[in-house]
């Protein structure tokens, strides 16, 4: 399945624009340019994709856009929903879970056969876990699972997911019986 | 530059690099980059005895984000292995990252990151930390996962877990 229509975005649009339509643009726009992050190689919200490229050796504006769009579309071919990991988990070989939420967040619910993420697991996942195995990332509602995926796939995992909407989906469409919650600060 | 220009090899380094990972009981650590915009590289190097110089053994690296910074890490962390410190020490940006060849001028900073990583870990006092940087550090400083690790971090302690009844279900994604 394709991905679904972008509007049309063109030189002039700012990249607070670029940012709505598409919001992995940051993370895309740093792993393929070197652009983007803090003040001093970033962009400002109303700078434009044109300014952006002309001061970053001349970027073809359309190339970074088809970069962007093409960032997008494996996005959401990332995404996999509650019902669908739940099917996953019932055949051999299971996938593996990566828990990214906060050790609190860990102790009060998680997912059977998953691992928090700590200095300790991200180590045995870089340098154990076997690279072609499907690698499930979620967290708490499916808001910060996107970079973490990025960043084992730029690791050379070549099948990483979230679980789209996080744990507190999981809880709404598979397992009625856990817990939900929210943070409070 | 397009990114279409960069060489295969460096593309295929950022996707299988070599010498990933923490190095358990390294001699030295070296740590440069910013931690806000990502552009972090760690790096680690053990030492051994080898005709009566003390060579680089192994060495290993993190990295966030830049594929051209990976692949570099991973080339060099190749080349500097039975090297003195002195030796890796002269070698520079384009030698560290040999095979791959010349860098896109947009690139080559990349480069110059784990040249720096690498001075930061053999000469630590050349690489003083600097504003909003992250300066040397030894086995036992922080991580470059700290970005992904919020159960360890002060967002945790910051966080307060309150369960819900009967809320109504959040928007999520499109999944496909």
């Amino acid at each position: 399945m394709s991905a679904p229509a972008t509007p049309s975005l063109g030189p002039e649009a700012t990249l607070r624009h670029v940012l709505e339509v598409f919001p992995g643009a940051q993370r895309t726009l740093f792993r393929h340019y070197h652009i983007g992050g803090c003040s001093s190689c970033g962009f400002q919200p109303e700078e434009t994709l044109a300014q952006l490229c002309a001061r970053n050796g001349n970027l073809d504006v359309a190339e970074v856009l088809a970069r962007l769009q093409t960032s997008h579309e494996q996005d959401a071919r990332t995404w996999m929903s509650a019902a669908g990991l739940a099917g996953m988990l019932k055949i051999q070989p299971k996938p593996r879970l990566v828990d990214i939420r906060s050790r609190e967040e860990w102790e009060a619910v998680r997912l059977e056969g998953a691992v928090l993420l700590t200095q300790t697991t991200m180590q045995e996942i870089l340098g154990r876990w076997p690279r072609e195995a499907l690698l499930v990332v979620y967290d708490h509602q499916g808001r910060q699972a996107l970079d973490a995926a990025a960043y084992f796939a730029g690791q050379g995992f070549q099948q990483v997911r979230c679980l789209a909407g996080g744990i507190d989906a999981w809880a709404r469409e598979v397992d009625g019986s856990m817990k939900r919650y929210r943070l409070a600060e | 530059m397009h990114h279409d220009a960069l060489p295969a090899d460096l593309i295929a380094g950022s996707v299988q690099p070599a010498n990933l990972g923490e190095l358990e009981g390294a001699d030295a650590v070296g740590t440069v980059g910013n931690a806000s915009c990502g552009e972090l590289m760690r790096l680690w190097v053990k030492f051994k005895d080898q005709d009566g110089r003390r060579v680089i053994d192994r060495a290993t690296f993190q990295s966030f984000g830049c594929e051209t910074a990976i692949a570099v890490a991973s080339v060099a962390t190749e080349l500097i292995r039975g090297k003195t410190p002195e030796e890796a020490l002269n070698l520079r940006a384009e030698q560290l990252a040999g095979e791959l060849g010349p860098l896109p001028p947009l690139k080559i900073h990349c480069a110059e990151l784990v040249e720096g990583a690498l001075r930061s870990a053999l000469e630590p006092s050349a690489a003083p930390p600097s504003a909003g940087s992250v300066g040397s550090s030894g086995p036992a400083g922080g991580s470059l996962l700290d970005r992904f690790l919020p159960g360890e971090g002060a967002r945790a302690a910051r966080a307060r877990l309150v369960y819900l009844e009967n809320d109504p279900p959040e928007a999520g994604p499109e999944v496909r």
